[in-house]
């Protein structure tokens, strides 16, 4: 099978996702929210919990304000761009596939080392935590690779696997580029610069110097109340979107240098009891409806059809 | 060879690397010792193991369990036989369950009476039907430091596992490890030789997986990758600069293993030495090259494949060793805009501990014990430095590059204060003040390093258990051992005679009111806390540990002359008369276990032996305590060991309890005098003289 390397960030997209979409994989679209990676999709961070299977792949925009430059790094940006695939429950030949998903690429793995190094994940703010790799191709870390284990606090049954693909570093890395800037986000056309660099630096002016702290504050009490309203309403979605409002806001005061080590264990424990809510609500929610993604007659017990799913 | 072979292999997604050995020693120990207690061990036994397989070969093993007989016990006899002597159902069943005809049944006598018995023949089974029953046990119930659940739940276990390979004399063992039945199948590396094979034997499984080059045993796969880097490094005219540690850790990701070299910008070597290290250790898993001391622009990592046909592997390392090697710059430059003592603002923001303030706090104290230190040192010069290295100690951790790398912090802080020109002392102190780390570290080199070092450590423990955060078990978040441990070993190794409870009480006070507990509290539970690690420190040198109990009994402030006093009680504890002395002790201290403190009158002593031993516990005396003074302690335990003639004598010949009130407290008051004199170089009761004297020992005292 000869397949032509990936020259550009779009191509990367497309390729991922007619992939997937080709397994089975529900193709979702970016959550249209500020979130800090694809993990807090709620089609991840909520569809991962509960006996109902799901597979999805999507492109998040993935905000990090602490890690905004200004556009002057060459590899750090505040905001990054992740493709996100959840399969649940996590098929056997997960890491086969994936490494199949490299050669759909053009990554001729005959002469590249790939490696999956530990690295386990955790985010504090979610309640969650995963087992799995950082995968290295020639000492690049082009993917996360994670079988979730907790989410909002909640043991997980079945197991899925996440796979998140760092897009401007697989695309850089694949073409050898010395700045992400520099990558073409169209094969021989419009650069990855020309498409963001303005973002990032205003983003970067905005997180380090202009963010109005009080307003910020205000915002996170005003979102976290709402939040509380809306589980008190029985409306898990709207309080997880208010949750997520937090989330990002706390990143932003953090990158701003306003959030003192005290108020950071507070803030984050905030966030984090928000998230705890949502997914125990959201379990109840799905339940109350039958858990409609599982499989004709198997409304009461955990699905293990995931692989036959549609897939090929 | 004789006998049957065994080979297993678990097949997995990629194991940890720093789990791989730990998992394969506990799995070729349960399997061996299962077998052990079944009487069917192997002659030999082999393991191996890459991140993705876990190898068990074993050879020479019986081809089944001995026969054996089995004493079964059946119903009672009154159930056994009807009204006219006729076997009932449960004697026939009994029989039929054992083997056995009805006639060849025994009575036994039992405490509930009298019961059928019989010996059962069991036939032992063959040795693949015992490994079906033991292999899916031993392999699920590996320990693993951190556990996953996969799929609709199985596990849990590391990592998903594909594939089970368990053969016995060419035969599949039976047997299912979670979802997966055993086979003779089994896949090359993942991408290089993805397809299944079937395996016949330990041999032909050798074959086939050197053919794919995959190395499976450990020893093999790092000898190959220590020729490797070698030969490369000779190649670029260096040598590697030697990480044990790195090389075990590499040899761990791979089954076939390959180097790469590569190289990066000469610019880069005007970063520190330490950062450029660490950043490709760290980052990047790769070893550094030096020349003549100098770092050579090249690193050399490991691939999990043989070789780089197009150069790929080694363009992408270079890549990314490129971008790493740009933050650390970017890290140091950022860092060095801010000078030190600028810097040293930051600090008031950083919490060291939400009740005992912020970093800039710590640094206010420790600059104080740390002058304390030189002071009661007598180390007045260093006083200035000691200070000015304090001041600067902790700063380096708001810097961008040990945010970075927190394994170089202190380390950074030292190499930007020898940037910026303070004296050697003050960036040595800094730069030193985390050692030692290990065991295998020396101490900070030098006094003003030696102040600081210690007044780091020491306000910590002090501020920690003023809190009531002292460790217990495993549990001790906050690193306090290994600061116990460091205090101790910078004490003894630079033999600095400092009062270490004096130094605490000082520390104490400095806290002022943020302490929760009293100061009283604090000290004596720092004082056992470090007595400890004492304890810990000297058995590792060897010393017996009565011989260490004896010297702390006596005093613990004062370490070197703590090991000076242990040293000492070690030389002359053989010695009879020494021996002797410590009998005497011991007799000594259960006769004035009840008593009160009591007058000496010389004039009271009557018998021969009481005023001989008198005289000469006063004649020795000035030397007990010239030799004290001095240090001598092995003279001072020579001259105590002269009062052994004397003591026996007393005690064959005088009787302390006489009914006598008065010349009874006389004789108490001498022994009183002599346990004194005779206790203030190591309390002589606390060393062992036999088993017998042992739990003597142990009733009548115990460390203060």
């Amino acid at each position: 099978m000869e397949v032509h390397n990936v020259q550009s960030f779009q191509e990367l997209i497309l390729r991922l996702q007619t992939f997937w979409a080709e397994r089975g994989c529900v193709v979702q679209q970016p959550y249209d929210l500020e979130v800090g990676a694809g993990t807090m999709h709620p089609d991840t961070f909520l569809r991962v919990l509960g006996p109902e299977p799901w597979n999805v792949a999507y492109v998040q925009p993935s905000r990090r304000p602490a890690d905004a430059r200004y556009g002057e790094n060459p590899f750090r940006l505040g905001k990054h761009y992740q493709l996100q695939v959840v399969l649940k429950p996590s098929p056997k030949d997960v890491q086969a596939v994936y490494i199949d998903s490299l050669r759909a690429l053009g990554v001729d793995l005959e002469v590249h080392d790939l490696r999956f190094e530990e690295d386990n994940w955790e985010a504090p703010t979610l309640g969650a935590w995963g087992v799995g790799w950082q995968v290295m191709l020639d000492g690049m870390e082009i993917t996360q690779f994670t079988y979730f284990q907790q989410a909002g606090g909640i043991e997980l049954e079945p197991i899925s696997a996440e796979i998140t693909y760092g897009l401007e570093r697989i695309t850089m890395f694949l073409g050898l580029s010395r700045s992400v800037y520099d990558i073409d986000w169209v094969p021989g056309g419009v650069s990855y610069g020309l498409v963001r660099h303005q973002d990032e630096v205003e983003f970067s002016k905005y997180y380090f110097e202009v963010a109005d702290v009080e307003f910020l504050k205000i915002q996170f009490d005003g979102h976290e109340a709402e939040a509380g309203r809306c589980l008190e309403a029985g409306l898990v979605l709207p309080a997880y979107e208010c949750t997520l409002k937090c989330s990002h806001l706390f990143n932003v005061m953090d990158a701003r240098g306003a959030v003192s080590v005290t108020e950071r264990v507070a803030l984050i424990k905030r966030v984090r009891t928000l998230a705890v809510a949502c997914a125990r609500e959201y379990v109840v929610s799905r339940e109350k409806l039958g858990f409609p993604l599982l499989p004709e007659g198997e409304a009461s017990l955990p699905g293990d059809k995931g692989e036959s799913d549609g897939r090929d | 060879m004789a006998g049957t072979e065994f080979l297993l292999e678990v097949r997995c997604e990629e194991i940890p690397a720093r789990m791989l050995q730990p998992a394969i020693r506990e799995m070729a120990t349960r399997l061996f010792e299962d077998l052990m207690a079944l009487n069917v061990a192997p002659a030999e036994m082999e393991t191996g193991f890459t991140p993705r397989r876990l190898i068990l070969m074993l050879k020479g093993l019986p081809t089944r369990e001995s026969d054996r007989d089995e004493e079964m016990i059946g119903p009672p006899v009154r159930a056994a036989f009807d009204g006219e002597g006729r076997p009932t159902r449960a004697a026939e069943g009994f029989a039929r369950k054992c083997g056995v005809e009805i006639d060849a049944l025994r009575r036994v006598e039992t405490d509930k009476g009298e019961y059928l018995a019989a010996t059962r023949k069991v036939v032992g089974r063959p040795v693949s039907e015992v490994l079906a029953q033991l292999i899916p046990r031993i392999v699920e119930g590996l320990s693993w430091a951190k556990t996953m659940r996969w799929g609709v739940g199985e596990g849990p276990w590391v990592r998903p596992i594909h594939g089970v390979v368990a053969l016995c004399d060419g035969e599949v063992v039976p047997c299912r490890v979670f979802d997966v039945e055993a086979s003779d199948e089994t896949l090359g590396h993942p991408v290089l030789s993805p397809r299944p094979f079937a395996i016949r034997s330990v041999s032909d499984y050798r074959r086939k997986m050197a053919r794919r080059q995959i190395i499976m045993r450990f020893e093999d796969r790092r000898e190959r990758l220590q020729d490797q880097l070698g030969e490369a490094a000779e190649s670029l005219g260096g040598e590697l600069v030697a990480d044990p540690e790195l090389l075990d850790r590499l040899t761990a990701i791979c089954e076939i293993p390959g180097s790469v070299v590569g190289r990066f910008e000469p610019a880069f070597l005007s970063l520190p030495r330490e950062v450029l290290i660490t950043s490709l250790r760290d980052h990047q898993s790769a070893f550094t090259l030096e020349s003549g001391g100098m770092l050579l622009p090249n690193f050399i990592t490991v691939m999990d494949r043989p070789d780089d046909p197009e150069g790929r592997v080694q363009a992408g390392n270079e890549w990314v060793v490129a971008a790493r090697l740009e933050d650390a710059r970017f890290f140091f430059n950022e860092d060095r805009k801010t000078s030190l003592e600028q810097r040293r603002e930051t600090l008031d923001h950083l919490t060291f501990h939400a009740k005992l303030g912020s970093y800039a706090d710590k640094t206010d104290r420790i600059a104080e014990l740390a002058k304390e230190i030189c002071e009661s040192m007598g180390w007045r010069e260093e006083v200035e430095e000691a200070v000015a290295a304090s001041n600067l100690l902790k700063v380096d951790l708001t810097s961008e590059m040990v945010k970075e790398f927190t394994s170089l912090q202190g380390i950074v802080g030292g190499l930007y204060a020898e940037r910026e020109e303070y004296p050697v002392a003050v960036w040595q102190a800094i730069y030193d003040q985390y050692l030692p780390a290990s065991t295998d570290d020396t101490i900070p080199r030098g006094r003003v390093g030696q102040a600081t070092a210690l007044a780091d450590r020491i306000d910590t423990l002090v501020g920690m258990f003023g809190l009531g955060l002292i460790p217990s078990g495993s549990r001790d978040p906050f690193g306090l051992r290994r600061a116990g441990q460091g205090v101790v070993r910078i004490v003894l190794e630079g033999d600095l005679p400092l009062d270490l409870d004096l130094i605490a009480a000082k520390s104490v006070l400095l806290f002022g009111d943020l302490l929760e507990r009293s100061g009283q509290e604090v000290l004596s539970d720092l004082r056992l806390f470090l007595q400890d690690r004492v304890r810990h420190l000297l058995s590792l040198r060897g010393y017996a540990y009565d011989t260490i109990e004896a010297a702390l009994a006596a005093g613990s402030s004062n370490l070197p002359d703590l090991l000076a006093r242990v040293d000492a009680v070690h030389r002359v504890r053989e010695e009879p008369e020494f021996l002797s002395v410590v009998l005497a002790a011991k007799r000594i201290s259960n006769i004035l276990r009840e008593a009160s403190d009591e007058d000496f009158e010389e004039a009271r002593l009557k018998e021969p032996a009481e005023q001989d031993l008198h005289k000469k516990a006063e004649a020795l005396r000035n030397d007990i305590d010239r030799a004290e003074t001095r240090g001598d302690y092995e003279q001072c335990l020579r001259d105590i060991a002269k009062l052994s003639e004397p003591l026996d004598r007393f005690f064959v010949e005088v009787l302390v309890m006489d009914e006598n009130r008065q010349l009874r407290n006389n004789r108490i008051a001498l022994l009183q005098a002599i346990q004194r004199m005779v206790s203030r170089t190591a309390r002589l009761t606390e060393v062992v003289v036999d088993k017998a004297e042992h739990r003597d020992r142990g009733e009548s005292t115990s460390p203060s």
